[in-house]
This record gives C-alpha cells, sequence and structure tokens, in this order.
C-alpha cells in the first residue's frame, strides 16, 4: 500500500522539480535584477530599487507600447470570437455534414502551420510589389499598397493574420459545440415564432455560454503571446506602431541598448498586471 | 380552433419508406391520440404536422389551409415535447414569454397572460426560477404553459409523460385531460402507452410499421380490434391466442385446436372450411368454471399466480401456448391446481392466421 502511494510521487518529482526551476528561477532572478541598473555592456550593476519602475511611467514608448498591447488584445480576441461564431453558425447552418468535414479540417490548417511560418507566409501575401493579396489593387490602381509600413493599417493588418489562424480553428469548436447541443430548444424555439437569427441569438449562443467564456479566456492568454508574429512581421515598426510590451521589452534588452535591468522591469509588472487583470475577469464572468 | 387533414402523406428517408399513405381527418376540438410501438412512424407524424419534418408527398392541412410549405411558426401549431425542450438559460417566465415577445405582443399584455396561465397550471411560485431548479412534473407543466400561451389552433404532445414517473405521469394526465375540456383545442397526443390512449383519446390512431392499423374510438378499438395486431396491442394483461383450424359443424362453425375446441356460430363470423384461424380472448373474460361440455373451455395446470390487488392472474398452458385469467384476488387459486375456464361467444375474436384480420362480420 505504501509503495503505491509513493510510486506517482518519484515519477512526478523529476519533471516537477525541473519545471519549477523553468518556472521559478527566471521570473526570480527578473524580479531580482529589475530593482538593479545592469546592463548587457557592463558586468557590473547596483541596486536602484524602483528607479526602473518609476522610469517607465515617463516613457512615452512604454505608454504606447502599453496601448498598443491593449489595442491588440482586444482586435485579436474580439474579431477572433466574431469570426469563430459566425463561420461556426453558417456551417452548423447550411453545410452537410460532408461539407462540414472538409471546411473542419481546411479550417485547423492554419494553426497546425508554426505561427513564424504563417508570419512568413503572410508577410509574403501583403508585399507591396510581389503579394498576391495586395496585387488587385495594383493591378487596378497601378499603386503600391503597403499595408504592413503604414502605422494606421499595420496593426490591423497583423491581427488579421492572428485571426486567421485563431479564427478559423475556434469556429471548428464552435461548430462542434453547436453540434453537442440538444435539438429540442432549437424545434421549440421554431414553434415559438423564432426566426434564425433569433434561434442563435437567444438560445444558441447563451446556451454556449460557458465555453464561449473558456474560448476568449484562451484566446486572451494566446494573444498575449504574439511576440514571433509581431517580430517577423514588422518588429514593432512602421516606427512604434506595432510595438507591443514585450516587443519593447525585447528591444530594450537585446536590440538597442541592453538595457537588461529595464527590460526585466517591464516584464515584471506585465506578469502582475495580466494577473490582476485575468483574476478580477474571470470573477466577474464565473458566477 | 382547426380541423387537421391528412391526405396520402409519405414519409421517406433515402430509399426507406417510414410512413406511406397515411390518411386521416381530424375535427375540430377532437383529441386523437397517435398509438403504437416504437418505430412506428407516430412522432414522426407529429413532426411532420408541427413543420420539424419535411413531408416527401402528400398534404397536409390545418384549418382548411395546406401547411406543406410553411414555417413551423406559421402553422398555429404548440408542442410539449418529451424531455420538455426548455431553454435551460432562461427563467421559466422569459420560457413562457419567449414565444409572445417574438411575436411582438405587448409586455403588459404578456405578463398579464403569463398570470393567467401559470394560475391554471399552479406556476406561479416558480416564475422566477430557471428550469433545472424544477422537478420533472412542474418542467413539463412549464412546457404545457409555453404551449398554452399562444392560444394555438393546434396542440401536439409527443410523449408528454414518458419521462415522469408513474404517479406524477397519472396526476399529469388528468391535468391534460381536464385542461382540454377547458380549452378544447384541437390535439394531437402521441404515446406508446395504451393506458394514456384510452383514458385520453377520442379517437386513437393506432400505428404499426408506418401506417395505420385501426382508427377507432378507445372502447370501438378494445371490443372490436380490426387485426391481430390491435387486438395484441391493446389490453393489459394481454389478450390470449390460441391458433385452432375451422370446421363446418351444422349451424356452426367448430374451431379445432391443440387440446381445445370452440364452437361459434356462423352468423357471427365469416370462416371457410378448414381456415387457419388464431382465436383470442381477453383474461377478463374467461370465467373459472365454465359449462358442462368440453366446448369453449381452456383448462390446464396452473404455474404461475401474479397478485394485482384486487384481482390475481393465472396463467396456464394450452396445448402448449401460454393462457391467462383474471380471477378476483380472495379466490385466486395456487399454483399446480388444475382449473378450466370458459369463454362466451361474445367475447371471442378470431383473425385469418394469414393477413391477421379479424373475421368477425361486420
Amino acid at each position: 500500500m505504501k509503495t503505491r502511494n509513493s510510486l506517482p510521487a518519484v515519477f512526478l518529482a523529476p519533471p516537477l522539480a525541473i519545471l519549477a526551476v523553468l518556472a521559478f528561477v527566471p521570473t526570480a532572478y527578473a524580479i531580482y535584477i529589475s530593482f538593479r541598473n545592469r546592463e548587457l555592456s557592463r558586468p557590473d550593476g547596483s541596486f536602484v530599487g524602483l528607479q526602473n519602475y518609476l522610469d517607465l511611467f515617463s516613457d512615452r514608448r512604454f505608454l504606447n507600447a502599453v496601448g498598443v498591447s491593449l489595442t491588440w488584445e482586444v482586435v485579436t480576441v474580439t474579431l477572433t470570437l466574431v469570426v469563430a461564431i459566425g463561420l461556426g453558425i453558417l456551417l452548423f447552418e447550411f453545410a452537410s455534414s460532408r461539407m462540414r468535414a472538409v471546411m473542419t479540417l481546411l479550417f485547423l490548417v492554419p494553426v497546425i502551420l508554426p505561427r513564424v511560418s504563417a508570419a512568413f507566409v503572410w508577410k509574403f501575401a501583403f508585399h507591396p510589389l510581389y503579394g498576391i493579396v495586395t496585387y488587385p489593387y495594383k493591378a487596378i490602381t497601378g499603386q503600391p499598397l503597403d499595408l504592413l509600413s503604414s502605422p494606421a493599417t499595420a496593426l490591423m493588418t497583423v491581427a488579421l493574420v492572428d485571426v486567421w489562424q485563431w479564427g478559423l480553428f475556434f469556429a471548428v469548436i464552435v461548430l462542434k459545440l453547436l453540434e453537442t447541443l440538444p435539438p429540442q430548444p432549437f424545434e421549440a424555439a421554431r414553434l415559438d415564432h423564432a426566426r434564425s437569427f433569433e434561434i442563435y441569438a437567444y438560445i444558441a449562443i447563451p446556451m454556449l455560454k460557458a465555453p464561449l467564456i473558456s474560448l476568449a479566456f484562451i484566446k486572451m492568454i494566446e494573444s498575449l503571446r504574439a511576440f514571433d508574429l509581431i517580430y517577423v512581421m514588422t518588429r514593432g515598426g512602421p516606427g512604434i506602431a506595432t510595438e507591443t510590451l514585450d516587443m519593447y521589452a525585447f528591444s530594450q534588452g537585446f536590440i538597442e541598448s541592453g538595457r537588461i535591468s529595464y527590460a526585466s522591469s517591464m516584464a515584471v509588472l506585465m506578469m502582475v498586471a495580466t494577473t490582476v487583470i485575468f483574476t478580477v475577469i474571470w470573477k466577474r464572468v464565473k458566477p | 380552433m382547426a380541423n387537421i387533414v391528412c391526405a396520402k402523406v409519405d414519409k421517406a428517408y433515402g430509399a426507406v419508406n417510414v410512413i406511406r399513405d397515411f390518411n386521416l381527418e381530424i375535427a375540430d376540438h377532437e383529441f386523437v391520440v397517435f398509438l403504437g410501438p416504437s418505430g412506428c412512424g407516430k412522432s414522426t407524424l407529429l413532426r411532420m404536422i408541427a413543420g420539424l419534418e419535411d413531408i416527401s408527398g402528400g398534404e397536409v392541412s390545418i384549418a382548411g389551409r395546406v401547411v406543406n410549405d410553411l414555417e413551423p411558426r406559421d402553422r398555429g401549431v404548440a408542442m410539449v415535447f418529451q424531455n420538455y425542450a426548455l431553454y435551460p438559460h432562461m427563467t421559466i417566465y422569459d420560457n413562457i414569454a419567449f414565444g409572445l415577445k417574438r411575436m411582438k405582443v405587448d409586455k403588459a399584455e404578456i405578463d398579464s397572460r403569463i398570470q393567467a396561465v401559470a394560475g391554471t397550471l399552479g406556476l406561479e411560485p416558480y416564475l422566477s426560477r430557471k428550469p433545472t431548479e424544477l422537478s420533472g412534473g412542474q418542467q413539463q407543466r412549464v412546457a404545457i404553459a409555453r404551449a398554452m400561451i399562444k392560444t394555438p389552433r393546434v396542440f401536439l404532445f409527443d410523449e408528454p409523460l414518458s419521462n415522469l414517473d408513474a404517479k406524477l405521469r397519472n396526476h399529469m394526465r388528468v391535468e391534460i385531460a381536464r385542461l382540454h375540456q377547458a380549452l378544447k383545442t384541437t390535439t394531437v397526443y402521441v404515446t406508446h402507452d395504451q393506458l394514456e390512449a384510452m383514458t385520453l383519446a377520442d379517437r386513437i390512431v393506432l400505428m404499426k410499421g408506418g401506417a395505420i392499423e385501426q382508427v377507432g374510438t378507445p372502447a370501438e378499438i378494445y371490443e372490436r380490434p380490426r387485426t391481430l395486431f390491435v387486438a395484441g396491442f391493446i389490453g393489459t394483461p394481454n389478450m390470449n391466442f390460441v391458433d385452432v383450424t375451422a370446421h363446418a359443424d351444422g349451424e356452426n362453425w367448430r374451431l379445432d385446436g391443440d387440446g381445445v375446441r370452440f364452437v361459434v356460430s356462423r352468423g357471427r363470423f365469416d370462416l371457410t372450411e378448414r381456415q387457419a384461424v388464431t382465436l383470442g380472448v381477453r383474461p377478463s373474460a374467461l370465467v373459472a368454471g365454465g359449462g358442462v361440455s368440453d366446448a369453449n373451455r381452456l383448462a390446464g395446470v396452473i404455474d404461475l399466480v401474479e397478485f394485482h390487488g384486487d384481482d390475481a392472474l393465472v396463467s396456464f398452458r394450452v396445448g402448449g401456448k401460454e393462457v391467462s385469467a383474471l380471477v378476483p384476488a380472495v379466490m385466486r387459486p395456487k399454483a399446480g391446481t388444475p382449473v378450466a375456464f370458459s369463454a362466451k361467444e361474445e367475447a371471442l375474436h378470431l383473425f385469418d392466421r394469414a393477413s391477421g384480420m379479424s373475421l368477425l362480420r361486420a
């Protein structure tokens, strides 16, 4: 009996220890270093207290990054859910079971693609001279269309790729969720004078409220990790138009000035902010 | 209020015909029950009237209007489902109000109508609750309220009591009967429970394999079953069947079987010489003891006695066939006793063994 109880612990301990080291050591070190003025070019550094944190709030580029990050979150999460629910309902309403199977397969392809590959593919597709997406515009107007180099459109263009990857995938999930719903309430609603869109708006979507909230959370967490996509497509540019917090922290720490302490303070702040915000939202929506 | 006419209605799923040439007229105010074993097409037919299933062939009219191509909402029907089909995320009030809201009924009127309906069905204390907080019987009452409030021309019930326990089922059955008495709305009710059918129906439509076996009042169906299937389906405990062969015998027909001999008059049944016949007699029609002669008697040694309360069902074998008879419980014999029962000629049903049709003269 004793061996039976201890056996799982024996197997679990090593991987958990490794995971703990991998997760907590960098976090702890980042917190430690964020209170110092360490730079990559110098071996030393001294304790500066909250100076890095205070500097952040007078850093206009940091404040811009906060804005970009928030915009990115809101836009990608909202668009992904809208596209997912819209396409899911369209498939559920109009596609035959054979058609659904084919579309499901197609919709899963983008998310299977590594994000860096997807980013390169789309970056080329948006290329002002050779891109397939911009080609019709160029053919009609004779002007090249450079969506990724214009501050007005760059962020939305990158968001489009993100939604392409996740919106289609979530559409498959929404379709499967709709398929699991019992058909009787739908039939009752049809007899209750509800039109098709009313059945979805008042019956289907509310019945799927809990899983849809979970999907929104998954996407919110996923959207926070859009570094690779933005890095490949725009590197935060043009200027700082698509510079999210992680992008800015990365460039402060490694690309531009090697101010590793300053970058760490940003990372720590992000961690605290996301933890607090997610906890609040989670408590709010879960009854 | 409306009548319903089904003319040559067909339903096919691919090459499989589940309903063939179904013809029925349901009068205004009538309570019609579709009765049959599972898979006989009764629910499919109901769903075709509701508009939830396409009609493959023929016409369905409600109140003189062909509804084949009308949306369910435009047919003036309301339906109660077996598993209630309430909207789980809405309160009882919103569940009942949903249809009226979609019809853009004035808010104050919705409120007064809900109070009235909730009063009739005793739902006032539950209006602010969610469906999951209610018992099965209460949920089904909400479903009935949701159907009632639209003041439909036709009520459709799809096995509404099947998910309830026996006691509640009896109670709700009485409530539905009362409701029909008060509202007089034309009603089609689907069930596989013959007790529900017998007690509720003005007319029963007994179905088998997608076709009508017999249409008639409960009494007609019980007393004059048109086919062997109807005779076996209706009545608890089940009718006894004995295989016999007919022989002319003067003014009478003599029916000989394995260990039995029955004599029936020629005027009552259409028989031919040496016709293979299935003789049916209900357990309640068998009288203990019986006449002096050997005819119209079923005798054997009891192998099982089932106590039913007022009555007891005794079973014995006659020529390899199981036969049961209902006797008063106080007079019930013990297993192992030899018994003899006799039946009056009026209680005998004869069916052609090949076609299954009743041989009773019209």
